[in-house]
């Protein structure tokens, strides 16, 4: 009996092994991408990566996909254009990966459009800004909620004009996304008769914004839209704390890059108030879609030991999105098959953790959902309090909505 | 010396036929896309020696020359579609010129004050380009290809051959150089430039060639880099990695010899490509500072220095 045993269990160790051996014959899915996890876009690229990593690691609990494990390549870009053309192309002719995702932000993303379209190669985006204008590749598929190019602008100027603002002061930083922004400023404030009566870019690295705030403030603006860097973010803040902007003024802030991380927020404090911002995820009601909640809670528990950004509101859940849009494609169509999984991703909306998502032609959002917000009841020294509801009520898209614009600007500050 | 010359050529021709003939057999890109990068940087730490190395005047601007380069490129491509040879040769002139400017600082500038005021030469030209809109200025500007001729299967293959058209051609110029009397005169005023000049070397003239020669080629060696990435953005194109590494490169091959720089350029550049695909990036910037120190330490005659001592000591045993 005691032999018979033994025998049943050897022979059944042997089937499940068999069995687990088949599926471990079926080699993985390779998704490559390079990541700026060193240099000036590392704070980005660190806590979108690590959403990428929980998606991974939650399709392959469930099986992974076409019922093969999916695995990540993934390299470092130094944040610079001229390290990707030669990554991407390792991942495509040495690695072989299956799939492509794109960097973080549009410098390391711009020069690899042209081989991946040259490939016929499916790119979801990762937070670039225009970068298909000119390239027209019809596998590119951003996962940022930007929206048509001027609509950033739009949303934000919208709102100013219905708080009565009449004129625009634009501040912008000398590099890449601000004077993106501030293109799109000018052409819409032109569009809708706003003169424009502050027109001043400043040097990266500005650390010291006295003199510019003073000389916008005797401009006598109605709406200020800033568009900045973290680093400068934070002077101008500072700079406006010391000197105010004056009260003509009835909305400030706008495309202010630095103020959606949890370190920069907690170190700026009350200095937010009053600040209208853009955003890409907030902890509001109407925000939480299927799985949201969950993300998050996976993601602060494995922030800490990543040493990443605890909140990771802006740019984490949207890398477990682009997991999610192409899991979706890959399971619908059965396949790996580059021009279906287009195909799919052009005509379906797919439902992801930062809500459904459609796509235009040019592989943008169909719709905008940035966000406009504005920073209400700040107190100093608490990185918790962004975790709540109120902190930043959403003003735009308007179904969103989760308060009011407390103006002029001056007031809200108080 | 003849026979030097014809050993030399004959590599030169057997270096470009294997290119050209890698072009025909290799379908593998990724060989192309990081054989680019390394030809560009033994360009660049070529051009670097013949002023850092021959003359001794520290240049940190290269990542100005190489930025001018690819602007340049930027600039005939997006105002009249210029062809890619055109694109180099003007560069190379920009850059002539250029090369002029520094080399009138060297009037008044030695050892550390001239290095930095080639830094200050970098920020300079990037804050004006950065404030250039139709260049793109900070948002960057993206550029199309045009389609490539034969008997290259893609462009990226050509503009590997044509990098290798400019590593003959740079280390050709560099060889010239350290075996004529420009060399001696450099080599005189780098030991000191004082005592040249009394001697009746033509401290200023040689000089000013060698700004103009070195300033040349790197501008020529950026120029492809805008076809390579088909995007140009002032952060990355007058990065000051571009400077750091070249004069690590340089070093840490030696800067007595022509062959040196090529050394280091093929060594550093080949192990950084590795280590970006292998390691992180962190690690990357490390062992080049490591190495750096290391080299500056234990051999401050770089590779080639360590090789004469090894044949010196051979030769006293």
């Amino acid at each position: 009996m005691k032999r018979r045993t033994f025998l049943g269990a050897a022979i059944t160790g042997i089937g499940v092994s068999l069995i687990g051996k088949a599926g471990a014959d079926q080699p993985p899915i390779k998704i490559g991408m390079s990541m700026p996890l060193t240099g000036g876009l590392a704070g980005g690229g660190k806590p979108s990566l690590l959403g990428i990593e929980i998606w991974r690691d939650d399709i392959n609990a469930k099986g992974g996909m076409l019922g093969r494990k999916v695995e990540l390549v993934v390299y470092d870009d130094k944040s610079s254009a001229s390290e990707t053309p030669a990554l991407y192309s390792k991942l495509l002719d040495i690695d072989k990966v299956d799939l492509l995702f794109a960097p973080y932000a549009t410098v390391p993303t711009a020069p690899i459009m042209p081989l991946v379209k040259q490939r016929g190669m499916v790119l979801i985006g990762n937070f670039s800004f225009q970068v298909n204008s000119k390239i027209h590749h019809d596998m590119w598929f951003n996962n940022a909620p930007w929206g048509p190019a001027d609509a950033w602008a739009s949303a934000f100027l919208d709102i100013g004009q219905k708080a009565g603002g009449k004129t625009v002061a634009l501040l912008t930083a000398d590099q890449e996304f601000a004077q993106n922004l501030a293109k799109t400023a000018r052409e819409v404030a032109g569009k809708r008769n706003l003169p424009i009566v502050f027109d001043q870019a400043y040097p990266p690295n500005t650390v010291e914004f006295s003199s510019i705030i003073r000389a916008l403030s005797a401009a006598k603006p109605d709406i200020v839209y800033v568009a900045s860097y973290p680093p400068d973010s934070a002077g101008i803040l500072r700079a406006v704390n010391e000197i105010g902007v004056g009260d003509n003024v009835k909305l400030f802030g706008g495309g202010m890059v630095g103020l959606q991380f949890g370190p920069v927020m907690a170190k700026m404090g009350s200095l937010l108030n009053g600040v209208v911002n853009f955003n890409t995820w907030l902890p509001e009601p109407g925000m939480y879609y299927d799985g949201t909640k969950a993300f998050f809670e996976e993601y602060s528990k494995r922030a800490v030991a990543a040493k990443v950004d605890p909140l990771g509101f802006y740019l984490a859940p949207f890398g477990y999105a682009s997991g999610q849009l192409i899991a979706a494609a890959v399971k619908a169509t059965n396949s790996l098959d580059q021009k279906a999984i287009a195909k799919y991703l052009h005509e379906n909306e797919v439902k992801t953790i930062v809500g459904p998502i459609a796509f235009s032609a040019d592989g943008e959002r169909k719709e905008t959902a940035t966000l406009q917000a504005q920073f209400q009841g700040i107190v100093d020294n608490n990185i918790d309090q962004f975790k709540k509801p109120g902190k930043q009520v959403i003003l735009f898209p308007e179904k969103l909505k989760s308060g009011n614009l407390i103006t002029p600007f001056e007031a809200a500050r108080k | 010396m003849k026979r030097n010359a014809i050993a030399f050529w004959g590599f030169a021709l057997l270096f470009l036929a294997a290119i050209l003939l890698s072009a025909q057999f290799v379908a593998n890109e990724y060989w192309f896309f990081a054989g680019y990068v390394i030809l560009q940087f033994i360009v660049l730490s070529v051009a670097w020696s013949i002023l850092g190395g021959y003359a001794g005047y520290v240049n940190f601007g290269t990542s100005a020359f190489f930025g001018v380069g690819v602007y340049t490129a930027v600039f005939l491509v997006s105002a009249i579609g210029a062809p890619l040879a055109l694109q180099i040769a003007v560069a190379a002139i920009v850059g002539a010129v250029m090369g002029f400017a520094v080399g009138l600082l060297t009037l008044r500038m030695q050892g550390i004050f001239f290095s930095i005021a080639t830094i200050a030469v970098t920020i300079v030209v990037e804050t004006t380009v950065t404030n250039w809109r139709s260049l793109g200025g900070a948002a960057g500007i993206q550029i199309q290809r045009p389609p490539v001729t034969a008997p290259f299967h893609s462009y990226v293959q050509m503009l590997v051959f044509v990098q290798a058209l400019l590593v003959v051609l740079s280390v050709a110029i560099s060889r010239y150089i350290q075996n004529s009397w420009i060399g001696r005169g450099l080599q005189a005023l780098r030991d000191d430039e004082l005592a040249a000049e009394c001697t009746g070397v033509p401290t200023l003239r040689l000089k000013m060639t060698a700004c103009v020669i070195s300033g040349a080629l790197m501008c020529a060696a950026g120029a492809p880099g805008a076809m390579y990435l088909q995007y140009a953005d002032p952060a990355s194109a007058f990065n000051l990695n571009y400077s750091v590494s070249v004069l690590a490169m340089a070093l840490i091959g030696g800067t007595a010899h022509w062959i040196g720089p090529v050394i280091g350029a093929i060594l550093l550049g080949v192990t950084q490509q590795l280590l970006t695909v292998t390691i992180s990036s962190e690690v990357n910037v490390l062992v080049l500072g490591v190495m750096l120190v290391l080299f500056v330490v234990g051999a401050p005659e770089g590779i080639i220095g360590l090789f004469r001592k090894g044949r010196r000591s051979e030769g006293k045993a």
